[in-house]
């Protein structure tokens, strides 16, 4: 079962399927992405700077009653927010409040439009948005104006303003207020949710950096599905490649099959943990400095040994199972078309998959789950989601040992079908000629 | 058996109940030069792809190097397919060091020989050209290349003058005679009988998945029926040479054209000649060809197909 390899060659098959995507554009590009996008959202953040342009914001009231009032609510619920743009300063905001540069809406249009402008700190603006408000036939309405209907801001702001207006007289007519009704509200009984199984300093009280080794596993589950379904693809592709480019006649009269599938996985895996990386060095990166931070500490605590070897281990084992299984489809396809319709049973199974996240939020002690740990199509997603609940090591051990036996028939399996596979045009006919003849054995 | 490169037995293989391969046997002897010929679909292919133990046979027995094929030949056979291919994204030099390399080569050996390879074969400005840059025939020399760089014993060259300019079908003809000079045994195959009948020392001829002819070339060509041309004003003529003919055909020129009987003798039909006092305008035996065996050994629609090339 285990076959002689020559590990020179395997190496040398692993490398040229590595250099392969190394030695391309697109894979650099992606590789530093986001690194570069980090860098830039880092600078960003510490210089300050801020994408949106400034925009200039008035309000038309002709009753005289609610400007300053709807300028002081915007300002209370954003203190840092200037109610008038210091002199000689470039705003640190993006919204600012500037007096209606004219008296009537049509002429304030005019300044909507860009027609006219006025002067801020010596530089000449347009107005961005407007506040009309006025007395009509039924009551008072206001209307809102603005050159970008996207950004609806100070409507968002009126809006929540007129309607506290409107609960504040509602509740005055019963002799309430609506600071009243505040109070009330955060007088109320709260819920404390509490873990009969938790020790410790804080007590059984849950709090949210309790459901960090949680949010720890779904992380881990992600990654190592991601990691899963990008190196199975590009083994697909590989394999493609290769049978499209006829290559692997030529290669098997000097190397083994074995040595082949196998320089193939280890090649792309190699070529997968680098694509990851980046990702894995910024999510470090990441908990080292919010280390102090409760939070931040809370992740670190959360990524126990007990974690980092199971997923080191489903993610060899997930890799192995799905990889062969990818190698495979690859060797019987002629075409990229041929390829996606293979696969479509497996994505449709391996995105299920993603399923387990939410379940092993919500549902931890879910029979299904539980079943998922057993499944190998699911086994290695369902055990790291369900890590935060502490399995026992013999069940976590047991799954992965059922999915390495698994993965060992899938391996041959695929093996047998690649052979067949990569040597097509030999007259079989149909996927059921090909089980029989590859897996089965027997003439079609 | 004996360690002969290649020896096969009765070995027959069928793919989906459609005899591909029936009863074939033949030995590889070091040192040969051997013209696998056949119409395509005649099982050539399938053949070696059973000698070099990339499928199996369903009956038969097949020896590489005096065992059935296993690892332990690799190294010592260079194998060309019939269907070509090259990683797109690698460079001339790289693709032939790389199959070097996993032909056992050292890195700091094979890079040094790609280079001296597709210098000699005026490859050398492409050495880092990309392999999906190339023309068509400069792919096909580089993987040819490739496929033979490390020099082993063996050489299995799947068709591989097809999709070749003359121009570079000469180069490759004059390879092959470097490759034979060294002592290296080799065995293509081809649907062109020019390249076997410049090339071989013994031809294997398959038909309809059967071996039909296995013999050195002159044998080949003594299974082609003889012919000569034959003219002269005398009216006997016809009735002289009738009794050597097979079959007779007067041509628009008024010179007759005579196939020989399998016995008859050019020196017996001129001696009859001149004994009857015939005057002759024209005798001019003609070389036989091998196309013209083949033609004997399996047919004219068959031998029509090779030289065509169509299935």
């Amino acid at each position: 079962m285990i076959p002689q390899l020559n590990l020179r060659r395997v190496y040398l098959i692993a490398r040229r399927d590595f250099l392969g995507y190394i030695k391309t554009w697109g894979f650099w590009i992606s590789f530093l992405m986001p690194f570069v996008l980090f860098t830039v959202a880092f600078f960003a953040a510490r210089l300050d700077i801020n994408v949106d342009p400034v925009r200039y914001e008035a309000i038309l009231d002709e009753t005289g009653q609610h400007e300053m009032a709807i300028r002081d609510y915007d300002q209370a619920q954003r203190p840092e927010l200037p109610i008038e743009l210091p002199q000689g300063q470039m705003p640190a905001n993006k919204n600012i409040y500037v007096s209606p540069p004219a008296d009537n809406i049509d002429a304030l249009k005019n300044y909507l439009t860009g027609q006219n402008k006025f002067e801020v700190d010596g530089k000449a603006v347009k107005l961005s948005a407007l506040l009309h408000i006025y007395e009509g036939p039924s009551g008072v309405k206001a209307d809102y104006w603005a050159d970008n209907i996207n950004n609806q801001r100070l409507k968002n702001v009126s809006n929540r303003y007129f309607r506290k207006i409107a609960e504040g007289k509602y509740l005055g007519a019963a002799g309430l207020s609506s600071d009243g009704l505040s109070e009330a509200r955060a007088a109320a009984i709260k819920v404390n949710v509490f873990d009969p199984g938790k020790s410790g300093e804080g007590g059984q009280a849950v709090t949210f950096i309790d459901r960090i080794p949680n949010l720890v596993s779904v992380a881990a589950t992600m990654l190592l599905w991601l990691t899963i379904f990008s190196g199975a693809y590009m083994l697909l592709t590989s394999m493609l490649e290769e049978k499209l480019n006829k290559l692997l006649e030529m290669m098997l009269s000097t190397t083994r099959l074995s040595e082949i599938m196998i320089g193939k996985l280890i090649g792309v895996a190699a070529l997968t943990i680098t694509a990851m990386l980046p990702y894995i060095v910024l999510m470090l990166a990441g908990a080292v400095f919010f280390l102090a931070s409760p939070v931040g500490a809370a992740v670190l605590q959360a990524i126990t040994p007990k974690l980092i070897f199971f997923f080191i281990l489903f993610l060899a084992l997930g890799y192995l199972f799905y990889g062969a299984l990818f190698i495979a489809m690859g060797s019987l396809a002629e075409s990229m078309q041929d390829a996606q319709t293979l696969t479509t049973p497996i994505m449709l199974v391996l995105s299920a998959c993603v399923m387990v996240i939410p379940l092993s939020l919500n549902s931890p002690d879910s029979p299904l789950l539980t079943f998922a740990t057993w499944f190998p199509l699911s086994a290695p997603f369902a055990a790291i989601a369900r890590l935060h609940l502490d399995p026992p090591w013999w069940e976590l051990l047991l799954s992965a040992s059922f999915l390495f036996l698994m993965s060992l028939l899938v391996i041959w399996i695929a093996g047998r079908i690649f052979r067949y596979g990569i040597l097509s045009g030999a007259g079989v006919k149909g996927v059921s000629d090909w089980f029989k003849r590859a897996v089965l054995r027997r003439k079609a | 058996m004996s360690e002969f490169p290649l020896s096969l037995r009765n070995i027959s293989k069928s793919f989906a109940g459609k005899v591909a391969v029936e009863d074939v046997s033949f030995d590889v002897q070091p040192g040969e030069i051997i013209g696998f010929l056949g119409p395509n679909g005649a099982g050539k292919t399938t053949t070696i792809r059973m000698a070099l133990g990339l499928i199996k046979p369903d009956s038969g027995l097949v020896e590489l190097f005096g065992a059935a094929p296993s690892p332990h030949s690799f190294g010592r056979l260079a194998f060309l397919p019939e269907e070509r291919g090259l990683y797109k994204k690698q460079t001339a030099r790289e693709s032939i060091a790389h199959m070097a390399r996993l032909n056992g080569m050292k890195a700091k050996e094979a890079f040094p020989l790609a280079d001296r390879l597709l210098d000699k074969y005026g490859l050398g400005d492409a050495k880092r050209k990309k392999n999906k840059d190339m023309s068509k025939g400069m792919a096909q020399k580089v993987q040819l290349l490739s496929a033979i760089a490390h020099d082993p014993e063996f050489y299995v060259l799947d068709e591989p003058f097809s999709g070749l300019d003359p121009v570079n079908q000469q180069v490759l003809e004059n390879m092959v005679r470097e490759i034979a000079d060294r002592g290296r045994t080799i065995i293509f195959s081809t649907h062109v009988m020019e390249h076997a009948e410049r090339l071989c020392d013994r031809i294997i001829l398959m038909s309809r998945g059967r071996k039909v002819f296995d013999g050195s070339t002159d044998e080949a060509l003594a299974q082609a029926p003889r012919r000569l041309v034959i003219s002269s004003e005398d009216g006997r003529l016809k009735e002289t040479v009738t009794a050597f003919a097979e079959n007779m055909e007067v041509r628009e020129d008024g010179s007759i054209s005579v196939v020989l009987k399998r016995d008859a003798d050019n020196h017996a039909i001129l001696e009859k000649c001149v004994n009857s006092k015939i005057k002759l305008k024209r005798f001019e035996p003609k070389a036989a060809s091998l196309h013209e065996a083949f033609v004997a050994l399996v047919g004219r629609d068959e031998a029509e197909k090779m030289q065509e090339g169509v299935v």
